[in-house]
């Protein structure tokens, strides 16, 4: 579970981890973009894909080659 | 009724006949865009000479003398793309993009160069460096990205026919908010040569949009520079899904696309199965996420310190935003595809297309695009990805087709089929079409429908 404190620093100091400056309207609109996307990432990094074989010739135009 | 408000084979057929002259359609088109555009703001650029040279040099081809646009995404060899923003974070010059020179050994004349959502990264349309395309039905409302200009000027029958690009849903949810037809195709079918990502996107394609399926199928055509061959969909097999992106819709659009989904399966003879499709809103996010990881993948953090002022706050928030989505969330996303393209060869063995609404609900307006869901209140972007991502994803086709109108605005419904097979696509959409007596695809708006009137 993430602290709600912690989790709120994490745009500002990912940034300045990067060297990268914003302004505080740009703050904002990471701090919404944040509170969108990182629930679903954090259910996207709890599914379970071990059992997925990767594509080694990946043709996004063809369906893949079965396993 | 003037040429340009023939179909874009009528056009080509007419001009071909010797019943229409190129030259007189041009002088038309510029004029009609002059006059038109100003309440939709579609088109963001002309260049007379520019087309009067295309036309003069015009091969006999299937397009022959027929005005298109292209949106802003394409290099022409007379002006470099702008991508609907101040500034790029890639180097840009004019050039000859492949679906520029699909459509000049096409024999078509662009006419003009179409609006879209900055940065290609809205699918509302509702933000651009010159000022937001406007929804011909209602110019107080979205017309869709961010695709934007390129729809607009369609439905406003400024052209019959205009090019867009889709790397997540960005020709079908502008074609499905004008009420027009809108193929993503399979990926790598249609050219991208020239377009300043396309040695790093694995989700973008170009496209058509125009009113109906004919008209894709002929500009799809142009740009495939082979013909997609038409054929009667018999005994088609409609899949459709249980979930979020049938469910979680606005009661007017998911009445319409059961109707539409019933009226297609009474067309073909065919049926109607329920399939199991998991993970559509991990789908969503797994093509959200490798689009904006791919469309930062030669950018130096220190770069992000050089945003032009004149960028919105909301794309300058968003592109520094990407630097800080985690990378093992990339990975799982690459994993997510594959995962989803299992999924799909199997689901294929069951159905041989499956159908959904392109959007949830109707366009909404400029200033303020929230949509009203079952779920709640949520952002057009929020919902709209949600059904779009997966054909993006996993590089299947598909189309949005007009299918009702809810307060005076267009409905769309979204079909998707295996790898290759576009063509089967737009033989079900024409069925469609016969179905309803092609009813939704020849609406016209009321600013279309004023002059028509009045002419």
């Amino acid at each position: 579970m993430e602290d709600p404190n912690r989790a709120d620093d994490f745009v500002p100091a990912g940034l300045a981890s990067l060297g990268i400056d914003a302004d505080e309207v740009e703050l904002a609109v990471m701090g919404a973009a944040k509170d969108l996307f990182w629930p679903p990432i954090l259910d996207l990094l709890a599914l379970d894909t071990s059992a997925v074989a990767p594509e080694r010739q990946q043709d996004l135009s063809r369906p893949p080659e079965q396993p | 009724m003037s040429a340009l408000d023939l179909t874009l084979r009528g056009q080509a057929a007419a001009i071909a006949a010797g019943d229409v002259d190129p030259a007189e359609l041009l002088d038309e088109a510029l004029a009609r865009i002059e006059r038109r555009n100003p309440a939709v703001n579609a088109v963001v650029e002309t260049f007379p000479e520019r087309s009067r040279e295309m036309l003069a040099a015009a091969p006999p081809g299937p397009l022959h003398g027929v005005p298109v646009v292209i949106k802003d995404e394409w290099p022409l060899p007379w002006r470099a793309q702008r991508f609907g923003a101040a500034e790029m974070l890639a180097e840009v010059e004019p050039g000859e993009s492949g679906p520029y020179r699909a459509l000049r050994d096409a024999g078509a004349v662009i006419v003009g160069v179409g609006n879209m959502h900055e940065l290609g990264a809205g699918s509302t349309g509702n933000l651009s460096v010159y000022g937001p395309a406007r929804n011909p039905w209602d110019t107080e409302r979205c017309p869709g990205g961010s695709s934007s200009g390129p729809a607009a000027a369609v439905a406003a029958r400024l052209v019959a026919g205009a090019v867009g690009a889709d790397g997540v849903g960005s020709i079908r949810f502008p074609a499905a908010y004008c009420g027009l037809t809108g193929l993503k195709p399979t990926f790598g079918r249609l050219p991208m040569e020239g377009h300043h990502m396309a040695a790093n996107s694995t989700t973008i394609v170009s496209g058509p949009l125009c009113a109906d399926a004919a008209d894709c199928r002929l500009l799809a055509s142009a740009l495939a520079g082979a013909p997609l061959e038409a054929a009667e969909p018999r005994g088609l097999r409609i899949g459709v899904v249980r979930d979020s992106v049938s469910d979680d819709v606005a009661p007017a659009v998911r009445e319409a696309c059961e109707e539409a989904i019933e009226a297609l399966r009474a067309q073909t003879g065919g049926e109607v199965w329920e399939i199991e499709l998991e993970d559509l809103e991990l789908a969503a996010l797994a093509t959200v996420l490798i689009a904006n990881v791919e469309g930062i993948g030669n950018i130096d953090p220190q770069r992000l310190n050089r945003l032009s002022p004149e960028l919105s706050p909301i794309a300058r928030g968003l592109l520094k935003f990407r630097m800080l989505l985690p990378a093992a969330a990339s990975v799982k996303a690459y994993r997510v595809r594959t995962l989803m393209r299992h999924r799909l060869v199997a689901a294929f063995e069951q159905v041989d297309v499956i159908a959904w609404p392109t959007v949830p609900a109707v366009a909404p307006p400029l200033q303020m695009p929230l949509v009203e869901l079952p779920s709640g209140t949520l952002t057009a972007d929020s919902a709209n990805v949600r059904g779009a991502g997966l054909a993006n994803l996993t590089g299947i086709p598909s189309v949005s087709v007009p299918v009702g109108l809810s307060e005076g605005l267009p409905i769309a419904l979204q079909l998707q089929a295996a790898w290759g097979r576009d063509e089967l696509l737009l033989d079900a959409a024409e069925a469609l079409e016969r179905a309803n007596d092609r009813r939704w695809v020849e609406a016209l708006p009321p600013l279309a429908q004023a002059e028509t009137t009045e002419a």
